[in-house]
């Protein structure tokens, strides 16, 4: 699966997600919203329905009055007045309550403003014929009363009560009509949520399913690479295992054909030296036989050099430094190919991990410097080591040549201080072998380790095979080695190996 | 020696063969030294043309090998020599530049009598040359045969 289409998928999921929390949101407004609209629309009918019945309240209360106006007109019983009173203070809390109900409907303020001094007009009519028949002027009330007035106000009050009616009809018939819409509206909105939930929660069905097939096939993939690549990984280290023995048969089969001439070379130069002898031992008798000398007896000087005068004398020096060269250069290839001899051998020897004890080992090398330690006036001091499991031949050969090496190139003259420290670190042990020596030069900190390559004044004997045979063998245990030092400062090597060092980690050819 | 041994000398190096051959008569040893270069013709004459030894049966042999030859490998001719009823009797001295410890033991498992290293020394060859001369000079090889 290419990246592209993993970060589609992702997307694709967010994308999902939102739409769902979109969904729910909207529609979770939306019934809010909806509901309030219902319930205000119910609140709206309720009103509606109030605002009709304060308006009958209104008119009965008026009614009541009226009758007990002419209940007091007819019988001027006080009961009637006190009918009329109480029908006066219930009518007023009714018709506050009523304009109140209306107020945000200018319809029904204008009726109720048209209507309001219609009421006070008739309410004042009442009290007037009131005040008359009880001051006894009966006449005069009744003549109002016959008069019509009252009557024609009633009615007006009538048809604006009859037309408030209407329009609460009206409304109630709107409100109502709304309020059932926005229920509708409500019922259908959830219901079209509920449905693209479920329709959204069927695709992240879905896409979870199918991502986790892709998962799945992804794992084994992973599964089948992870296995390919150990199979790599084996096939890759079988061919530097062979490459590296075929170095080593490389190396031993060289300096094995290198040495067949070597002996050649320094046979025939031997016989070459025996037949100098024999040569300047003819010349001698023959330039004394020339010049006449008396015969030397043979006999007696056989073995001894001839003497020889002038040119001859010369060549025979000549010829016994060019043979002199010859063999003294034959000597050192043929120290240089033993050396590359052993080191091949030494890379094809099985190690064998055991436990050592560390300091015993360094005790014994030390031990066997104690005489050259002595000569250089060099005290060797060993601190506390950390114990490990390695190749013990190996190790004796990396301390012995590091302590070898630290007594070797100490400064004429100064006592040598060298101390062997060690310490452990993260399943490594790390030893030090640091010396007050002549130090090294910085820039010939890579060319130590090198085959045939030495550092500093050329005093000492040396092939220049200790320190590359010491870091082969220290990467052979798994280590690592490393050097810091400064001209005139002394030296310190450090050497990093494996504590436990695992047996066969390298097959070695047999 | 007191019966006509004859040394065959299996060396691809001349310079080898003429150094061994110098050392080996200036011990005073007069047998007839005969050389090979290569290790098939070795075994032409070793073996004969029929490739069965037989044409040796009774004559007394020694043989000088050296290990690394270009054509054949000297512990091949060691082997095929120790396996042949005719020649298995032969002392066969490993005279080699090789001196690796397994190679050591092969040789001297696979029948070998001598193995000597040659030194590249050579005050310590010529030496060793001659001590072989005296080894020879008192040997006892048995003739070639059941």
């Amino acid at each position: 699966m290419t990246a592209d289409t993993q970060r589609k998928r992702a997307m694709g999921h967010v994308l999902l997600l939102g739409a769902g929390l979109l969904v729910l949101t909207v529609i979770s407004a939306a019934s809010v919203y909806l509901v309030n609209m219902a319930r205000e629309d119910a609140r709206k009918v309720v009103r509606t329905l109030e605002v009709e019945n304060q308006i009958s309240l209104v008119q009965l209360q008026l009614r009541r009055a009226e009758s007990a106006q002419r209940g007091y007109l007819a019988t001027l019983r006080p009961d009637f007045q006190a009918d009329f009173e109480q029908a006066m203070t219930e009518l007023a809390p009714s018709l506050t309550r009523l304009s109140q109900l209306i107020s945000d409907n200018p319809v029904q303020r204008r009726l109720i403003d048209e209507m309001m001094p219609l009421y006070d007009q008739r309410v004042e009519e009442f009290r007037t014929t009131m005040e008359l028949a009880r001051s006894q002027r009966m006449s005069d009330a009744a003549k109002i009363v016959r008069e019509g007035i009252g009557r024609d106000t009633m009615k007006h009050l009538e048809d604006l009560a009859v037309r408030m009616r209407a329009e609460e009809d009206r409304l109630f018939v709107e409100r109502t009509t709304n309020a059932d819409r926005s229920q509708t509206l409500a019922a259908s909105i959830t219901g079209i949520g509920s449905g693209l939930v479920v329709v959204l929660a069927g695709i992240a069905i879905l896409l979870v399913r199918r991502s986790s097939h892709a998962r799945d096939l992804a794992d084994a993939r992973l599964r089948d690479s992870h296995l390919n690549l150990e199979a790599t990984i084996d096939e890759r280290t079988a061919d530097l295992r062979e490459a590296n023995d075929e170095i080593q048969r490389f190396a031993y089969i060289v300096s094995h054909d290198l040495r067949s001439p070597l002996v050649n070379i320094m046979g025939f130069t031997s016989e070459l030296e025996e037949l100098r002898g024999d040569i300047f031992k003819r010349i001698a008798a023959l330039s004394r036989a020339q010049s006449e000398a008396p015969p030397a007896p043979e006999n007696a000087t056989d073995t001894a050099e001839p003497a020889l005068e002038g040119a001859d004398k010369q060549l025979s020096q000549d010829f016994s430094e060019a043979l002199g060269f010859i063999k003294s250069s034959i000597g050192k290839m043929d120290r240089l190919i033993s050396a590359i001899l052993n080191l091949t051998r030494e890379g094809r020897r099985e190690f064998e991990p055991v436990w050592i004890d560390t300091r015993e080992l360094i005790e014994a090398i030390v031990t066997t410097v104690a005489h050259q330690a002595a000569e250089a006036q060099a005290e060797i001091r060993i601190d506390a080591l950390p114990n490990i499991v390695s190749d013990r031949l190996a190790l004796e050969q990396i301390f012995s040549n590091l302590i070898d090496n630290a007594l070797k190139y100490l400064k004429t003259g100064v006592p040598g201080e060298i101390s062997v420290r060690g310490r452990t670190k993260l399943g490594f042990a790390i030893f030090e072998i640091s010396d007050n020596g002549r130090g090294i030069d910085p820039k010939d900190h890579q060319r130590i380790f090198d085959l045939f390559r030495r550092a500093g004044t050329q005093d000492k004997p040396g092939q220049g095979i200790g320190l590359a045979h010491v870091r082969a063998l220290v990467r052979r245990l798994g280590g690592t080695m490393a050097v810091s030092s400064e001209l005139h400062q002394g030296s310190t090597f450090t050497i990093t190996l494996p504590i436990n060092w695992p047996a066969g980690n390298r097959k070695t050819r047999t | 020696m007191s019966n006509p041994v004859t040394i065959i000398m299996i060396e691809d190096d001349e310079g080898h063969a003429r150094l061994i051959e110098r050392n080996i008569r200036r011990s005073g040893v007069n047998n007839e030294i005969i050389p090979f270069t290569s290790g098939t013709a070795a075994l032409n004459y070793l073996f004969g043309t029929d490739g069965t030894g037989l044409n040796h049966k009774g004559s007394a042999l020694l043989i000088l090998l050296d290990l690394n030859l270009p054509d054949t490998t000297g512990i091949d001719i060691l082997k095929r020599v120790k396996e042949n009823k005719y020649l298995k009797t032969t002392p066969v001295v490993v005279l080699t530049t090789t001196d690796d410890s397994h190679e050591i033991k092969r040789c001297y498992e696979l029948g070998c009598n001598v193995y000597i290293t040659k030194p590249v020394n050579y005050e310590s060859f010529a030496n060793a040359i001659r001590q072989l001369g005296l080894f020879f000079s008192v040997i006892q090889v048995p003739p070639a045969a059941i």
